[in-house]
């Protein structure tokens, strides 16, 4: 690494207005730009991929004002005084995988999420593929995790009583010309990489396979060991697991600050009191770089990336059964992503997702731009596909470093903290990974701990009756008929699953959690129907009036409770 | 000469309405009830009301009610204000009344529905 | 004591007047409906104006589901409530009906099937509405199903999209209730509801109506907060640089209907790109043999009336079905017509006294309606003004035109004069 050639780059492109320097083995950005994106520019430009001396952004841009993170509107003492051993800061899949590893030994583990469920943020709004590696490079801690996490895929979904299928990847090409050359490129990944499963398909064996994908491809890689999950199911099956095990999750708790004496965190500030942790695990997403700085150990940077998905009809899920791409030799450039189509586990289509770079850590509003340029894209794979069997979009924020690289390692200068960041895609399949070399590093530095003889790597997942015979499901039935009273008609969901839902190991009563957790109103109708039902059920489970039912949010009330307040009631 | 369009059904019919001192003449419409709405609606417009009563049962919060009869159009919040003070009990049938000659207009609110007709 | 001979799925206005008619008629019925008390969606319908064609009263959705209700209970039909069809199965001239109740799940056969499944509303994203995700956007009927099932005030400050009649209805409702309803914006030129419903529902309560106008953006974390309404060109795209900010905390959409046909797509019936319902003949049979439809889930309606008549005539064909040859000629949308039902004829039944159901595709004045077959115009009927929200009914002799299954019949409108 030669920072004046760094410092040269970085003058380059800014025009002499950010400067770099090398400051505790970090490459430190400062100065001024007049937007976001050209401070991104010189960030780029001094990062030196998957390497492990960061880029650190200082860089002021002018008039940018930063929004402060939402915070929970609870506040209460609910645990003050906790002294864990782990305290897992973040509720995506990472920190429920680690949180569900640590489990297996007899640890008092505390895993705090700022927002009202599980899988809010990125692990709740990506695309569920289960990557084959096929684009990552020996050196990159994303190739190193990626075929242990695919591979470990099968067994952990069993155990946690997830739906994950192998569906299989095919990225697609136009030009027969290129077909020697990606050949190669295969043969480099099997033997070099040990990316193994890839092999060149023919066009006509590709047609064969996908009959409704472009008919002028030419041929394509085929990537077998590609697979489909649901990403907040996993991640919600992982944190109910750690509960079962005894790990505790509070919900709607921030981290606002630590006390840090001698590189070490002593106590960590939350909104429900202040907590004693022995060791912290950072899996804070786009806010880990917030609390590395809470630990005095800021040496990365975090720079947002969007991510629109939309999702389509089950009727159009009957187009096509695998994940697919289009490489276009022509048009590929930097991160100008265009996703891709891919067969969900619950037999819908989603397209997407686009990339596009951002300041705003927490917006997930949704443009129309995003949905028609991937649309536009993807008809080139799949002619077929329709804006018209749109039924719902959502965008999801990445939270990458300027390296591209996951950074999972003990702090440098606090000796008490792991961090698990700048996790990415593939972030959702290498996490079971992950979570085992991050249990490893927490027990290095507790010294060890006693296995828990209780764990239970099992979930019984609440039953899904409409994948059921008629005869199983009579007989779920005759146990409790609540599983024969159909409340979601698009997605064929019972009262039971509902009341099931609520009464699992973390229970989020609110109507998004009940829909991420057994999916009533993520069919066609978007809740249309069954929103109101589903409402009344939580109130009746809640023992509460209608109007003290949310949607997520505190704030996101429903109704305003009876229309017939009495005489003159209005104001 | 007034334009007003008839609500009394679903042709939704234009009525041109000239008024000549006291007498009301009205083309346009294809049938009589188009004529006496729009003499009614030039005197005194008249409108029901459709909307619902508390009741005292937790499975069915609100039953639906009507007016028997259209009441004067300025009294309509008057008479919500006579709704929304009301709390039925079952046994209620369709038809039945639940505020008798509703503020002295003439025309009593009924039950619409007969979810309350057993206890 | 499973089989019956025709079974209707949907306990609406259009399967509880196709099943009492298919009991009239002889036929052993059962009806099946999945919420728990039959009327479909006129159980929150509470407003007016029901039943001026059949009854010539104005009830209220109650009062007129419950006229049938009772006509249906004093006939003893068999009906279960609560009860989800799960798929259906055709085993030789035989319907197999896989259901799922509290009581478990079971299997009835019949000979034919009425679909009465009705529709379901457009979503905020199937108007691709962007933004957030708040708490407080809710379809017309999901907002009809809170205030006048429920009992629960669902907007204080509310925006309406798009001048549907559920849409009209909602602003004067929740207006009733104590919610200021900020005005009705509609993407089309024209209103999309009853003319009537524009004048009692908004007028009356001086609540504006803005047309070329559309909801493009919403904003909030939590609740709704505000949305952005733009100004929409001829082909309702929003004009950029027409945006304005409404604050309000809720936003209710009556932005279109879609006939439910899931079991019939399952059963391979052909569905109709105007109507978004099955292809069905005159007798309401849809291209599967002894699969019926009708109400709102053959096509969208406006008058509950024809949903009952289309019920009728649906239930009185399957209780009469008997699996004889077809012999079918298409009747065709030509230039102005939006939606036609039926979409054939079966020249083997009796034509003579078709009834026909269109919707013109434009607002038009002093304008007729025109059949012609191969080319040549053999009917013409003139109408002071056509327009897209109102579905014309019409009876048609077709037995008078000699038709072959190889005949062009075209369904046309023009304007006769201006």
């Amino acid at each position: 690494m030669n920072i004046a050639r760094i410092r040269k780059k970085v003058s380059a492109v800014s025009g002499g207005r950010v400067n770099a320097e090398l400051k505790d083995n970090c490459i430190v950005l400062t100065g001024e730009a007049d937007s976001w994106e050209q401070a991104l520019e010189a960030c780029s430009a001094a990062a030196i991929p998957y390497g492990k001396i960061h880029v650190v952004n200082d860089i002021t841009v002018k008039k940018l004002v930063e929004k402060p993170m939402r915070m929970p509107s609870v506040c209460d003492k609910a645990i003050d005084g906790e002294k864990p051993d782990v305290l897992i800061i973040g509720g995506g899949i990472s920190g429920a995988s680690i949180a569900r590893e640590l489990t297996k030994n007899k640890l008092n583990i505390l895993l705090v999420e700022k927002e009202p469920d599980l899988a809010m943020q990125a692990s709740g709004r990506n695309d569920g593929e289960v990557h084959p590696g096929i684009d990552l490079s020996k050196g990159s801690l994303k190739h190193y995790y990626i075929r242990k996490g695919n591979r470990m895929y099968g067994d952990v979904c069993k155990d946690l009583g997830v739906e994950f299928r192998r569906v299989g990847q095919y990225v697609c090409f136009n030009e027969a010309w290129a077909r020697p050359l990606i050949a190669l490129y295969v043969l480099k990944r099997k033997y070099i990489d040990k990316i193994e499963d890839s092999e060149i398909i023919s066009g006509k064996e590709l047609h064969k396979r996908e009959p409704n994908f472009n008919g002028s491809f030419k041929f394509a890689i085929s990537n077998p060991s590609t697979g489909c999950v649901c990403p907040y199911g996993l991640t919600i099956a992982y944190a109910e697991n750690a509960v079962m095990n005894g790990a505790k999750v509070m919900l709607n708790t921030a981290v606002t600050g630590m006390q840090v004496e001698n590189g070490r965190i002593i106590s960590v500030r939350t909104n429900r009191g202040t907590v004693y942790p022995k060791t912290v695990i950072n899996a804070a997403g786009v806010f880990s770089e917030e609390i590395a700085k809470m630990a005095g150990d800021r040496f990365f940077s975090i720079h947002p990336r969007r991510g629109t998905n939309s999702i389509l009809d089950k009727k159009a899920g009957k187009y096509m059964h695998s994940v697919a791409s289009i490489k276009e030799l022509a048009a590929s450039s930097g991160h100008t992503k265009g996703g891709g189509i891919l067969h969900t586990v619950h037999d819908n289509l989603l397209i997407g997702p686009d990339a596009v770079e951002t300041s705003e850590k927490e917006n997930v509003a949704t443009n129309p731009e995003s949905i028609e340029k991937v649309f536009s894209r993807q008809k080139n794979t799949m002619p077929s596909l329709s804006e018209r069997d749109i039924i719902t979009y959502f965008t999801g924020v990445r939270a990458p470093t300027f390296e591209e690289d996951f950074i999972i390692e003990k702090g440098r200068k606090c000796g008490n903290i792991i961090h698990c960041a700048g996790i990415q895609s593939p972030g959702l399949t290498t996490a079971p990974a992950v979570a085992l070399d991050i249990e490893k590093m927490a027990l290095e530095m507790l010294g060890g701990a006693q296995k828990n003889p209780d764990f239970n790597p099992v979930r019984k997942p609440v039953p899904t009756l409409r994948n059921m015979s008629d005869e199983e499901r009579a007989q779920m039935i005759k146990k409790n008929p609540d599983y024969g009273e159909i409340v979601c008609r698009c997605e064929e969901i019972s009262k039971g699953e509902i009341l099931d839902a609520l009464n699992s190991p973390i229970c989020v009563p609110t109507v998004d959690g009940i829909k991420k957790r057994v999916r009533p109103g993520m069919g066609r109708c978007q809740g249309g129907f069954c929103s109101p039902l589903v409402t009344k059920i939580i109130a009746g489970f809640l023992n509460e009036p209608i109007d003290k039912v949310r949607k997520s949010y505190d704030g996101s009330v429903i109704t305003y409770g009876s229309t017939k307040k009495g005489r003159g009631a209005d104001e | 000469m007034k334009e007003i369009i008839c609500i009394v059904c679903p042709n939704g019919c234009t009525l041109n309405v000239e008024k000549n001192g006291g007498e009301i003449t009205v083309t346009g419409n294809k049938c009589k009830r188009g004529e006496e709405f729009a003499v009614s609606e030039m005197t005194r417009p008249m409108r029901t009301i459709c909307s619902t009563v508390k009741t005292d049962r937790a499975d069915i919060p609100v039953l639906p009610v009507r007016v028997s009869a259209d009441i004067p159009k300025e009294k309509i919040f008057a008479v919500m204000d006579e709704i929304n003070a009301v709390t039925v009990t079952a046994p209620l049938k369709r038809g039945d009344t639940v505020i008798k000659n509703v503020l002295g207009l003439g025309a009593d609110v009924i039950a619409t529905s007969d979810i309350l007709s057993r206890n | 004591m499973n089989n019956y001979d025709v079974i209707v799925i949907g306990g609406g206005p259009a399967g509880l007047a196709a099943a009492i008619q298919a009991k009239k008629d002889g036929a052993s019925v059962l009806l099946i409906e999945r919420e728990n008390r039959l009327g479909g969606i006129l159980k929150q319908c509470i407003h007016d104006g029901f039943g001026l064609v059949r009854f010539e009263e104005k009830l209220s959705g109650p009062e007129y589901a419950e006229r049938f209700i009772d006509e249906f209970n004093s006939l003893s039909i068999e009906a279960l409530a609560l009860t989800f069809v799960t798929k259906i199965k055709k085993n030789g001239d035989i319907f197999e009906i896989h259901v799922v109740n509290r009581e478990g799940t079971a299997v009835f056969n019949c000979r034919a099937i009425v679909l009465a499944t009705g529709c379901r509303e457009r979503t905020a994203k199937q108007v691709f509405i962007h933004g957030t995700r708040p708490s407080g956007v809710f379809t017309a009927g999901t907002a009809q199903h809170f205030t006048n099932l429920l009992g629960e005030l669902p907007a204080k400050k509310c925006v309406i999209l798009g001048s549907g009649d559920i849409g009209l209805i909602m602003a004067r409702r929740l207006t009733l209730e104590g919610c200021k309803v900020l005005g009705v914006y509609e993407a089309k030129p024209s209103p999309s509801g009853l003319t009537r419903n524009i004048h009692q529902c908004l007028n009356d309560y001086d609540i504006p109506l803005f047309l070329s106008h559309t909801v493009t953006r919403v904003f909030g974390d939590e609740r709704l907060e505000a949305v952005e309404i733009s100004r929409v060109d001829e082909k309702m795209r929003p004009i950029e640089g027409t945006q304005q900010t409404v604050e309000c905390d809720a936003l209710i959409l009556s932005v279109g209907l879609i006939p439910e046909n899931e079991l019939a797509e399952e059963l391979g019936v052909s569905m109709d790109s105007g109507t978004k319902g099955p292809v069905c003949d005159e007798k309401l049979m849809t291209s599967v043999e002894g699969v019926f439809s009708c109400g709102n889930a053959l096509h969208v309606n406006d008058l509950v009336d024809y949903v009952s008549e289309s019920g009728e005539t649906a239930g009185a064909a399957a209780a009469a079905y008997k699996n004889t040859e077809r012999t079918t000629v298409k009747l065709e949308r030509g230039q102005g017509i939006m939606s036609l039902v039926p979409q054939m004829l079966d020249l083997n039944g009796a034509t003579s006294s078709v009834t026909v159901y269109f919707r013109s595709a434009d607002v038009l004045n002093n304008c007729a309606l025109i059949i012609k077959i191969d080319g040549e115009e053999k009917f013409r009927k003139k109408y002071a003004f056509l327009r897209p929200p109102e579905m014309e009914r019409l009876v048609i002799d077709f037995s008078a035109f000699n038709l072959s299954p190889d005949s062009k019949i075209v369904f046309e409108t023009e304007v006769t004069s201006v």
